[in-house]
């Protein structure tokens, strides 16, 4: 069948069809090769029925392209031969055959001879062998019996036959024995690792006889139930169950009635914020800061905060829970007064994580001042309640001092600028004369407005004293712009400065 | 190849039961060869029908029930059920162990060489045992297998251990309900424990209780004869319930041995058992075998009726005495339930549960409809968690022991435990015993 034409051209020596095709038709056909080419994912047979005229057919057919058929192997065929083979682990020269890839190398070890794997086991010798209850036979004999079985403890306690006038053996007493013989060989012995592997070792034939034979007796015992005590223990199983949860409703609904009567005072652990969320936290966390720096600074400030309406009523506090209180060093922190919600809350914490801390701003002066004086106030040795007390108290007291030397230090500068303006003004008689005093009059209220903004600052108190002043007489004396274009130019601020002007100008 | 550990070497399986032998390769599923247990002889020599010769000459000390030597002997699937003149029926197992050697050679021979044509001498060979075979028989068929046949390889397992093997446990409950014999035998980590191992012939009580069925007569019907239908020359159909209309081959009457009339009779008992008899899955319960349908049955004389309730009674004997018959009968076979209280007496309670999650149930006498939901039925009223691995095809459950020696004969790390030729010319018979623990 797989004679082709040219074959029987050749054999019959004549031309080839190709030449014979040209001298006999000279037009070849040449709609063969115009014949559309069948599409992917139609079968020929298929598209030799329907032709090309089911493009709409052929578009949904090529979409799912059917997963390629696997190729087992690398296509070819594998030559396999029948070989005689010996196996390692046995000691005759038993040759078996098997069917193996012909490529494979004949002189390979057989490929199962590494699960044959011997236990270890321990071996000893008359003089080493004391004891009252086995004699040496029948160790002798048990020792065989596990070797022979691997250890496997069932198997040896099936197998292992007493000797006709010894005891009969548990498997218990098999363990024992066999166990407490290796722990003694290991210890007797010189032992060439370290002691920790000897340690191991002995603890994998550790084993306690009383202890297994009375979880066995356990299991008997557990078996031996009849039927009627089963149910009962199942009955009273189920009856723990229900008492088990009843306590558990009790304890919600408790929970429940304290959370609705106390709220956040019940100290109740899963009390659900009714504020939302992240955001109410940062606001939150910022207005505190905001106005806690406003104490600090100027009391009598009214503070811009949105009021959080009247505190909750505070919980009386009985004669009999202060003298508990009083007996036991317990001391209540009071919540603070202004807000309800629960991050004002506060859970009970050690002392010392709430040590107060210099602001930000501050901190780097702070602690240099404190150095000076030769303090650290970052850790307290002994946090007692009178020693944060004072630590807070010098903090405090360090802050204010570090503040009445900025406004010292601010002053002076103002001072010595209008110092130089006014000797200026003095040269320039005509020009400025009437200036001289609104200025001075100028320069006292802006200090004072600067202080009070001061508050929270962040930049270089030297760069925004100037800045400041600048915007200052720049609103205030609202005149000739020659003049505080000099003024700048004296000072020399860094340009930085100009966009914190406009902030403040709003703000004041 | 060794992802799944397997290695074929080509070894062949022999299982020899009490009613069938299987034979076949490692690696298959199912033994290429099965035949009967079962043979015919004449003592005498002169008939040239198809038969095998035995040709073993030594002898034995031959007691009146062993084959002679010299006989001839009809094997196979032509073998004792045909109808020859004056031919007996033997079977060389009792009580599931080998007691007569000498027709064993020539059964054998007849399934490798005449059934799978073999050449038993190019290969290993795989020979199952019960679990409470005797050393002296192992031996023997080692000697067999070895003098005889010339293998160059010699195993012999246990079924108990290939049962669990077939159904994929190391560790396992083997409950086997053979054709003579039920057993349970626990299976550790691929040996048995002697010790929980119990046996009853509680097959040959059902047998005998269902003979006793048939054959006596009751309210509805007459006794029922169980005649062959190689005994039977023509018959006429008649109503169920009906005398049968037939008439015999007196021809054949004489010539017809005791031994033939009792295998005819009992394999008549053994179908009517197979196509009808079946056990109650919650214990006995009139109403409950009286509801089940009642289901036909027809004898080779031509004789039909309709069995309601009294199929049940016969898988009932598995699991149940009634006092009077244990009154009755103070050597009567354990039933299930006794026997797997004693075995599971026997062994650890730590192994206990183990053994109740890994029950496999196994062998043909186990086939009844419902005696594997009975028996879940009787496990879990006692323990907690039960697991009955009991194969749904009757292949595997008939011939699990063959398909476990299968297996393990097709095993990479088995190959080191064959004892060789070498081996046994060099150590002799104990080899044997210290091989195949």
């Amino acid at each position: 069948m797989a004679v082709s034409a040219s074959d029987i051209r050749s054999a019959l020596s004549l031309p080839s069809s190709s030449t014979l095709v040209h001298s006999i038709t000279p037009a070849p056909r040449k709609s063969q090769g115009q014949v559309t080419k069948k599409p992917e994912g139609i079968s020929r047979e298929l598209y030799a029925l329907i032709g090309p005229s089911a493009p709409s057919l052929v578009a949904h057919l090529a979409k799912p392209r059917l997963k390629q058929k696997p190729n087992f192997g690398s296509g070819g065929k594998v030559k396999w031969e029948w070989r005689p083979f010996r196996n390692a682990g046995r000691t005759d020269s038993l040759q078996l055959g098997h069917w193996v890839k012909a490529g494979d190398d004949p002189d390979a070890e057989y490929s199962f001879t590494k699960y044959n794997v011997q236990s270890q086991s321990y071996t000893y010798s008359q003089e080493e062998y004391i004891h009252k209850d086995w004699t040496k036979e029948e160790t002798d004999n048990l020792f065989n019996v596990v070797r022979e079985y691997d250890t496997r403890w069932y198997v040896v306690h099936d197998r292992y036959e007493p000797p006709p006038d010894g005891p009969a053996r548990s498997l218990e007493d098999l363990k024992d024995r066999y166990y407490s013989v290796c722990r003694k060989l290991i210890r007797n012995r010189p032992w060439a690792g370290d002691e920790a592997s000897k340690a191991q070792l002995l603890n994998s034939y550790q084993f306690d006889k009383d202890r297994e034979r009375m979880r066995k007796d356990y299991i008997a015992s557990l078996e031996d139930r009849t039927p009627e005590e089963i149910a009962e223990e199942e009955a009273l199983f189920i009856e723990l169950k229900r008492l088990e949860q009843n306590e558990r409703k009790f304890k919600k609904e408790r929970d429940e009635l304290l959370r609705t009567l106390l709220g956040i005072d019940s100290g109740l652990p899963d009390i659900v914020a009714e504020e939302d969320g992240l955001s109410a936290l940062s606001a939150e966390g910022f207005k505190k800061r905001k106005k806690n720096a406003n104490e600090i600074d100027l009391p009598s400030t009214p503070s811009n905060i949105i009021s959080l309406g009247p505190p909750p009523p505070k919980r009386p506090h009985s004669a009999k829970s202060v003298a508990y209180d009083a007996q036991h060093c317990i001391v209540r922190v009071e919540p603070p007064a202004s807000s309800t919600t629960k991050i004002t809350h506060t859970p009970v914490h050690l002392r010392s994580f709430k040590l107060p801390a210099p602001k930000a701003a501050l901190l780097p002066k702070v602690t240099q001042t404190l150095t000076e004086l030769g303090i650290n106030h970052t850790r307290l040795v002994m946090p007692t309640r009178e020693n944060c007390a004072r630590l807070e108290s010098l903090i405090e007291a360090t802050t204010a001092l570090i503040d009445t030397k900025k406004v010292v230090d601010r002053v002076e500068q103002d001072i010595r600028v209008l110092r130089i303006r006014l000797g200026r003004a003095s040269e320039g008689a005509e020009e400025d004369g009437k200036e001289g005093t609104p200025m001075e009059v100028d320069g006292g209220p802006g200090a004072g407005a600067d202080i009070d903004a001061d508050a929270d600052a962040d930049a270089d108190a030297e760069g925004e004293i100037d800045g400041r002043a600048q915007s200052i007489l720049s609103i205030r004396s609202g005149r000739g712009r020659k003049q505080s274009r000099r003024s700048m130019s004296v000072s020399s601020i860094g340009t930085s400065a100009s966009t914190r002007v406009g902030k403040r100008q709003k703000r004041s | 190849m060794v992802n799944y550990g397997g290695d074929e070497v080509s070894a062949l399986v022999l299982d020899i039961g009490s009613s069938s032998v299987r034979a076949g390769y490692a690696g298959d599923d199912i033994p290429k060869a099965i035949i009967p247990s079962f043979y015919g002889y004449k003592a005498t020599s002169g008939d040239g029908d198809v038969q095998m010769s035995e040709n073993a000459p030594e002898n034995f000390d031959s007691t009146a029930k062993q084959t002679p030597s010299d006989a001839k002997l009809y094997l196979g699937q032509n073998g004792p059920s045909i109808w020859r003149e004056g031919m007996e029926i033997g079977n060389p197992i009792r009580d599931a162990l080998i007691f007569d050697f000498n027709p064993v050679p020539a059964l054998i021979s007849h399934a490798l060489v005449d059934v799978m044509r073999v050449n038993p001498s190019e290969h290993p060979i795989l020979v199952t045992e019960p679990a409470w075979n005797t050393p002296a028989n192992r031996e023997r068929m080692a000697e067999i297998m070895f003098e005889e046949f010339h293998v160059p390889a010699f195993y012999i397992a246990n079924t108990g251990v290939l049962n669990a093997f077939a159904a994929g446990k190391g560790s396992a409950l083997v409950i086997d309900v053979g054709h003579a014999m039920a057993s349970i035998t626990p299976v550790v980590d691929g040996f048995v424990l002697r010790k929980g191992l119990v046996s009853s012939a509680l097959p040959k009580l059902v047998q005998a209780h269902a003979r006793h069925i048939l054959s006596n007569p009751t309210q509805t019907r007459r006794g029922i004869e169980l005649l062959p239908h190689q005994l039977i020359a023509n018959k006429l159909p008649v109503e169920p319930g009906a005398p049968p209309r037939f008439t015999l081959r007196e021809d054949r009457i004489s010539g017809t041995t005791e031994s033939w009339r009792v295998w005819c009779e009992s394999r008549e008992v053994e179908e009517w058992i197979q196509s009808v008899a079946g056990v109650l899955d919650q214990g006995w319960n009139d109403q409950a075998a009286a509801s089940r349908s009642p289901r036909q049955y027809e004898f080779p004389t031509g004789y039909n009726t309709y069995f309601g309730p009294e199929r049940y009674q016969v898988g009932e004997q598995f699991f149940f005495h009634s006092p009077q018959l244990v009154a009755q009968n103070p050597n009567l076979p354990k039933n299930i339930p006794t026997l797997l209280s004693e075995s599971l007496r026997a062994c650890d309670p730590d192994l206990r549960q183990v053994l109740m999650g890994n029950v496999v149930l196994t062998g043909g006498g186990s086939l009844f409809p419902g005696f594997a939901d009975r028996l879940e039925a009787e496990l879990s009223r006692n323990f907690p968690h039960v697991k009955i691995h009991a194969p749904g095809n009757p292949i595997e459950r008939r011939y699990g022991g063959w398909l476990g020696g299968s297996i393990l004969a097709s095993l990479g790390t088995f190959h080191q435990l064959w004892i060789s030729r070498e081996e046994w010319q060099e150590h002799g018979k104990p080899i044997v015993g210290q091989r195949c623990k």
